[in-house]
């Protein structure tokens, strides 16, 4: 039952944000409700399966994107894998330790997409629209984090998140 | 009776009585209708408003507890009511600028039946993040649809189908980095350049423009008829800015797009065009 919502949460995320937040993004700026998932599961989940888990959610937008495979796969791996290493370090409890993660989190894995494009692209136009976008939707991530922070980590120490073998 | 007869009593008596029928049969004879009694009235006017005041107050305020039940009633069917006739507006205003929409459609592939066939379409998913810029539309190999089939609205140029499933196709916009579109200016038809998207659905770029071209801001740029993919003369965008590129040969331009992507609901396909023929555009917006 915990796989399955882990497997079934990315993808109505997806849907989320290709149709009800495309449709309210922020300066033209959409929240990755994706990497916000990959961020918590880096926080709250089993750590080592965290870039995994990253690597899967990123192909899976990969995928359904059709272009570029594995830019989104490689940038969400590498930031689950360095947000993992703050799991035994943080006071998770604290609903701003999820937010100020997401904002790391968002800013790390927008650098990391920017640079993985350079392969792609012959150059990237660094001019304020890109820093814009990354702005606000590091801001947008972040507030939208706060509630599903809560529900996140209630559903993972006492609801149908929860490891059994952990706790 | 002769006593009777003195009596003042009896004769104050027969006064009165005399007086009353005299003046039933001065009533009775009409005189005195339409006839002015002022006096009188203006005395019993404020009396009678004072008293019709209070009683109609109290009625008023008596009714209040008496109807409270049935007036409670009353205004939450009103409120029902009213809750439904604002959804029904919402709706029916949704309606009419949908009708708008499609009327302007309508006129645009009618004007272009000749030049180009064209598919009607509705927006129904975007891209899911920021860095690429597509939209999913309703339309599929089931209807027609192919790769690299151009998108436009009657305001201008959208993009071209990527990708095809069989009841829908996915749209990457112009604003998209990966797509250039020859281009040229409308209004001299020879400076020709490369529209390039980065990103952004509020501005485009022309790059490539020759340094002797007269390209000024409020330029509107079309499609050039170099292109393989778009039918020419599709409007692009409009000029906002010139630019001297550092090697100082060519020129360099920002554009605000014709569309306004943000904002795309239906859209409509060109499933095969004449390549000789420039699509008129002769929607008035």
């Amino acid at each position: 039952m915990r796989w399955l919502l882990h497997i079934l949460l990315p993808i109505l995320a997806i849907f989320l944000q290709s149709t009800f937040f495309s449709s309210y993004s922020i300066k033209g700026a959409v929240p990755d409700l994706l990497l916000i998932l990959v961020i918590f599961f880096s926080l709250l989940g089993p750590r080592k399966q965290a870039p995994l888990y990253g690597f899967c959610c990123g192909l899976f937008e990969d995928l359904y994107m059709g272009r570029f495979i594995g830019l989104n796969a490689i940038s969400k791996a590498i930031t689950a894998f360095l947000l993992s290493h703050l799991q035994e370090n943080v006071f998770k409890e604290n609903i701003l330790v999820g937010m100020t993660a997401v904002f790391i989190g968002t800013v790390l894995n927008s650098g990391l997409v920017l640079l993985l494009s350079l392969f792609k692209f012959k150059g990237i136009h660094w001019d304020d629209s890109v820093f814009m976008t990354i702005i606000f939707q590091t801001l947008y991530n972040a507030l939208l984090s706060g509630p599903l922070y809560i529900w996140y980590y209630n559903s993972s120490h006492y609801g149908v998140l929860r490891d059994p073998e952990v706790r | 009776m002769l006593k009777l007869l003195r009596s003042k009593f009896l004769w104050l008596i027969l006064l009165i009585l005399l007086s009353a029928v005299g003046l039933m049969i001065f009533g009775a004879s009409g005189y005195t209708e339409g006839k002015n009694f002022g006096p009188l009235q203006v005395v019993y006017a404020p009396l009678h408003r004072a008293v019709s005041g209070i009683t109609n107050g109290f009625s008023n305020f008596s009714s209040i507890f008496s109807n409270k039940k049935a007036l409670q009633a009353q205004v939450a069917q009103m409120q029902q009511q009213l809750d439904a006739l604002q959804m029904e507006n919402q709706s029916l205003k949704e309606y009419q600028s949908e009708a708008g929409r499609l009327q302007k459609l309508l006129a645009f592939r009618d004007t272009n039946i000749g030049t180009m066939k064209l598919l009607a379409a509705h927006v129904i998913a975007r891209s899911p993040n920021n860095w690429y810029k597509n939209v999913s539309i309703d339309r599929g190999s089931q209807d027609g649809v192919t790769k690299g089939m151009p998108i436009i609205c009657p305001e201008g140029l959208i993009g071209r189908v990527t990708y095809v499933t069989a009841h829908s196709a996915q749209v990457t916009l112009i604003t998209d980095r990966e797509i250039a579109v020859g281009a040229i200016l409308e209004k001299d038809r020879e400076t020709g350049g490369i529209v390039e998207g980065f990103g952004n659905n509020t501005e485009l770029r022309m790059q490539n423009i020759p340094f002797y071209s007269k390209i000024q801001v409020y330029d509107t740029v079309v499609t050039s008829d170099l292109s393989q993919t778009y039918p020419k003369g599709i409007p692009i965008g409009t000029v906002t800015e010139v630019v001297k590129e550092p090697g100082g040969l060519l020129l360099k331009a920002s554009l605000k797009p014709a569309v306004d992507f943000d904002r795309l609901e239906e859209v409509l396909v060109i499933m095969s065009y004449n390549p000789q023929q420039v699509p008129q555009q002769e929607v008035k917006r």
